[in-house]
């Protein structure tokens, strides 16, 4: 299955959206029904248990608190794998899929990442790129992904994969723009803006 | 034209073979009495549950059963490293060119279709067996799938090493020679491309098996959902390496099968090696996800085929290339279905002097395809009237005209086809011209011009089918490739008191046997319809038996039924001419009475005569005591029903939806014992076409995952979507059979797909539309409708 779209953010800068996706914490929490994301050294050996039992620290900030250095920090590599656990309800089933990603490609405003999925009678393999682009009102989030699913949610899922899919980006985007609004409202975003910048 | 079901009190007893009685079993069936193999309650039953694979091809790295055997209330986990039998599913009908594969109940290194057993969990709940199947880890290593035989056979990844190319079998039939002649020879010819798609059967009762084993007299009771216990009784002895004569298989009441429930499954194989494992009783019953992944489905064809005509519309030629999807592995009867219960019903009702045709069987990444009602013949069927349409179009006759005119006359029968069968009687204008009658075929074409001059789109569609039922002479079918004889046996007993038990190794889920066949039996006995009563699906109770599939019971089985009655009769005859001092060719026989030619007032009721012979107080020399007798019934032909169905239907040009105006069933089955049970098998049979032709298809993704995976997604069919039906018949008595029937399961599936298709495609004449493929769904016909630059 392939699905793509464009979602705009406005009144942000390019390098703002940027960070905003290459922070592990702000994505694993503007995911639905992601548990953990975790940076693994071995993708074929992910202790998941450990990985859930670690989870249960606090995060730390992410924007508009965090400073744009420590995001840098831990931002996604490229050729980094990372752990997450992916609960998604789709149709009449509702697996936790344990789901190993890796970054196939970062370099400014592109990013392509590509990774599977097994939950006990379900699985899939993805792959997704997205490119940021620079509008007059703001900033075109332009994504596509590819999506192949087996097991139960391809039998008692696949009419309601694509409904499904666009809620899930519907409101992990949302969830970014939401935060990115924060940021545009604070009375130093220039100031962040120029760091993000600096960091770039 | 509705049948009315009469009430067996009202019927003389005389009368009782015809009669339009209540099913007898429809009480139990409704009210829940029934016992259905899941209402079976075993002290200490365990239940099983079955890991399957999520991916369609792909190799096993490793099974992790750790974490399931740690959970409460598992009793054991099984993968194939366990299994300690041969544990391979045999294949029922070999073919020359057959690759015959390995087909393991468990698979151990790789997995060849979305639904293909992993592992089983044996727990003391049902759902503690599931949860503790979900917890199995399974790594494996996804291979390419193809689920198409086109696919499959043009450089697809193979499935078994055995079967280089997923080719399972090439086979032909007819002259090539002769046929490529008569298409040279030919001044017209039409053609088509065609997909007879794949679909899955959904039984009501989906498969299920209670196994119970006594460890000290290794006794295996095992009951199932089956249409043949005593086949299924064979194989599974030799699946699980247990003796056969320690081993009972009873069938339950089963609701429904329609050919799914023939075939010898890993799951019900499993569930009995399992309760010997545990030695406690085991029951699975699958979820009704587990039948559309697991239940093997039907048809899955893609054909070529091209008819040729002389310039005066005589037919001259048939050819036929057939690409068959088998499925991943080879099923029970696989190999017969698409060769010859499908090549050998290309002739139709027509006199084609030179067939041609050439099936290549395939593996494909969907579970195995075998027979499903009609098996074969609805495949031949659709095949050979959408080619007739399309040759009454090429050679601009009416398709009533050009199919009257090719029929195989009244006065030519036995018939010897091209494709080695020979149809045994028929009078075939007699259902067309009834179906024109009915659908006033007279004044239906100013009709439609009038229509389409108003911009609506009526279009009428025939479908003069026939179907080889019967199954089968035993010799024949041995020379075809059939590993089993396909005979069928009963036993008929008197009890002293006059009462009757009949068994019959057929095994009815849903036909009403029990009463069809005490009519049978009461007829040529001569006593009460409510004397009989009558047993089927149970090993140690049943002498041997085939089961019910391909329209056989009342051909094969009722006429076993027929042969042991007329032996009890004879022996009932030698005691009575006894009792009654006479000689036994003095003796007559008439409504249950044995009396002296010219002296009716000495008589023996065949029930006194039941008496004497138990109490043998007074037999005749060398007479044994007792009244019963067994038959083993073989027949020497197969039957072949017949009929005409048409349907008149409107296509909205703006959307594409079909609506019926009329369906009209005209059908020929020889005699009918119950004319109400005759009319519900054509009703049950024709929704199931209609379901086909409109609605039905099994979908796969690319990777071999299945996207029609529950009822939500596989349209079924429901009431609202079939049309009225008006039914009809002619009877055409069948030669080959004491009871002169000629079999109806199949009839209505194998005529209703292609009347729906040659109506709505004459519907779109105005825009030069020749094939639509099944299932004609709104958005396919309306993307037909704009193919030709919108025609009209």
């Amino acid at each position: 299955m392939e699905f793509d779209g464009t979602f705009t953010i406005e009144d942000v800068s390019t390098e703002e959206v940027w960070l905003a996706l290459s922070d592990p914490v702000l994505i694993k929490q503007s995911l639905p029904g992601c548990q953990f994301l975790t940076r693994v050294e071995d993708p074929d050996d992910v202790d998941f248990d450990a990985l859930g039992e670690a989870d249960a620290e606090d995060d730390p900030p992410t924007l508009p608190e965090a400073d744009p250095e420590d995001i840098s920090e831990r931002a996604f590599v490229e050729g980094g794998h990372y752990a997450a656990l992916m609960q998604l309800g789709v149709g009449s089933v509702k697996p936790s899929f344990r789901t190993v990603i890796t970054i196939d490609e970062r370099e400014f405003p592109s990013m392509n990442a590509s990774g599977e999925g097994s939950a006990s009678d379900s699985s899939f393999e993805m792959s997704s790129g997205m490119t940021l682009v620079d509008t007059d009102e703001g900033v075109d989030i332009e994504w596509e992904a590819e999506a192949d699913v087996f097991g139960k949610v391809a039998q008692m899922g696949q009419r309601v994969i694509n409904p499904v899919a666009n809620r899930v980006v519907n409101r992990f985007f949302g969830s970014v723009e939401d935060r990115l609004t924060e940021v545009a409202e604070e009375d130093d975003s220039e100031g962040l803006r120029d760091r993000v910048r600096n960091l770039l | 034209m509705s049948v009315e079901s009469v009430d067996p009190d009202d019927v003389d007893a005389a009368d009782i073979l015809g009669s339009a009685i209540e099913r007898r079993e429809d009480p139990a069936l409704l009210t829940g009495d029934a016992e259905y193999t899941d209402d079976i309650q075993l002290p200490g039953m365990t239940h099983m549950a079955v890991k399957r694979s999520q991916h369609a091809h792909a190799k096993i790295e490793g099974v992790d059963t750790s974490a399931a055997e740690a959970m409460d209330d598992v009793i054991a986990v099984f993968t194939a490293e366990d299994v300690d039998v041969p544990g391979n599913l045999p294949v029922g009908w070999l073919l020359d060119s057959l690759r015959q594969v390995d087909h393991p109940m468990l698979a151990g290194e790789r997995v060849r279709y979305q639904g293909d057993a992993t592992a089983i969990v044996i727990a003391e709940e049902r759902y503690a067996a599931h949860d503790a199947v979900d917890a199995i880890d399974v790594e494996y290593d996804r291979l390419d799938a193809a689920t198409s035989p086109n696919e499959a056979l043009n450089g697809a990844p193979d499935l078994h090493e055995d079967a280089p190319g997923n080719t399972a079998f090439e086979w032909e039939i007819g002259d090539a020679e002769r046929t490529a002649e008569a298409f040279e020879e030919a001044s017209h010819t039409a053609s088509v491309d065609l997909e007879n798609q794949l679909l899955i059967p959904n039984a009501m009762e989906p498969r299920g098996a209670v196994a119970d084993y006594n460890p000290s007299t290794e006794e295996l009771e095992v009951a199932m959902t089956t249409q043949n216990p005593h086949l299924h009784r064979l194989l599974m002895s030799g699946v699980i390496d247990h003796p056969e004569h320690k081993l009972q298989i009873r069938a339950p009441d089963v609701g429904g099968g329609f050919g799914s429930k023939i075939h010898h499954y890993a799951d019900e194989a499993l569930a009995a090696w399992a309760a010997k494992q545990v030695e406690r009783p085991v029951k699975w019953i699958a979820t009704r996800s587990e039948t559309y992944l697991t239940d093997a489905q039907g048809r899955g064809h893609e054909s070529h085929g091209e008819i040729a005509m002389d310039d005066d519309g005589n037919i001259v030629g048939l050819q036929v290339e057939t690409e068959a999807n088998l499925g991943a592995y080879l099923s029970t009867f696989a190999p017969a279905v698409p060769t010859y219960l499908y090549g050998t019903l290309l002739s139709g009702q027509y006199d084609i002097p030179a067939i041609h045709c050439e099936v290549t069987g395939a593996f494909t990444n969907v579970p195995p395809v075998d027979a499903y009602r009609g098996a074969g013949r609805p495949e031949a069927s659709y095949l050979v009237e959408r080619l007739i349409h399309l040759g009454a179009k090429e050679m601009e006759m009416d398709p009533v005209e050009f199919r009257r005119q090719n029929f195989v006359p009244d006065d030519a029968f036995p018939y010897q086809t091209q494709v080695a069968v020979v149809y045994d009687s028929g009078e075939y204008e007699k259902t067309l011209d009834r179906a024109l009658e009915m659908v006033d075929y007279d004044s239906f074409r100013e009709r439609q011009e009038r229509a389409r001059e108003e911009g609506k789109y009526l279009g009428i569609g025939f479908s003069a089918y026939i179907e080889a039922c019967g199954l089968a002479p035993s010799e024949l079918a041995g020379q075809l490739g059939a590993q089993a004889g396909l005979w069928e046996s009963s036993l008929v007993r008197f009890h002293p008191s006059g009462t009757v038990t009949a068994f019959c190794g057929t095994s009815g889920h849903g036909q009403g046997h029990d009463t069809t066949y005490a009519q049978i039996v009461a007829n040529e006995l001569g006593i009460d319809y409510e004397d009989v009563d009558v047993v089927e699906g149970d090993t140690d109770e049943i002498p041997h038996g085939m089961g019910t599939y391909g329209s056989r019971s009342a051909a094969v089985g009722g006429s076993s039924l027929v042969k042991s009655s007329q032996k009890v009769v004879e022996k009932a005859k030698s005691i009575a001419a006894h009792q009654l001092e006479a000689t036994e060719d003095d003796i007559e026989f008439e409504n249950g009475e044995f009396h002296i030619s010219g002296a009716p007032d000495r008589s023996l009721h065949i029930k006194e005569v039941a008496q004497q012979a138990y109490l043998a107080h007074d037999m005749p020399a060398e007479t044994e005591p007792g009244l019963e007798a067994t038959s083993f019934y073989d027949p020497d032909n197969f039957v072949f029903p017949f009929g005409m169905h048409a349907a008149v239907v409107e296509v909205n040009p703006d959307t594409g939806e079909i609506e019926f105006e009329q369906y009209v069933a005209v059908d020929d089955v020889g005699n009918q014992i119950n004319p109400k049970i005759v009319e519900g098998q054509i009703h049950g049979g024709v929704a199931q076409g209609i379901g086909q032709a409109l609605y039905e298809a099994a979908e796969y993704d690319e990777n071999g995952q299945l996207l029609t995976g529950s009822m939500q997604d596989y349209a079924v069919p429901k009431a609202e979507h079939i049309p009225e039906m008006e039914t009809d018949s002619t009877v055409t008595p069948s030669p080959h059979n004491p009871l002169g029937v000629k079999g109806v399961g199949e009839a209505g599936t194998i005529a209703a797909p292609q009347a729906v298709v040659n109506a709505v495609v004459d519907a779109l004449e105005p825009f030069d539309v020749d094939h639509i493929d099944m299932p004609l769904k709104d958005e396919k016909v309306w993307r037909a409708m704009r193919e030709n630059g919108g025609g009209a």
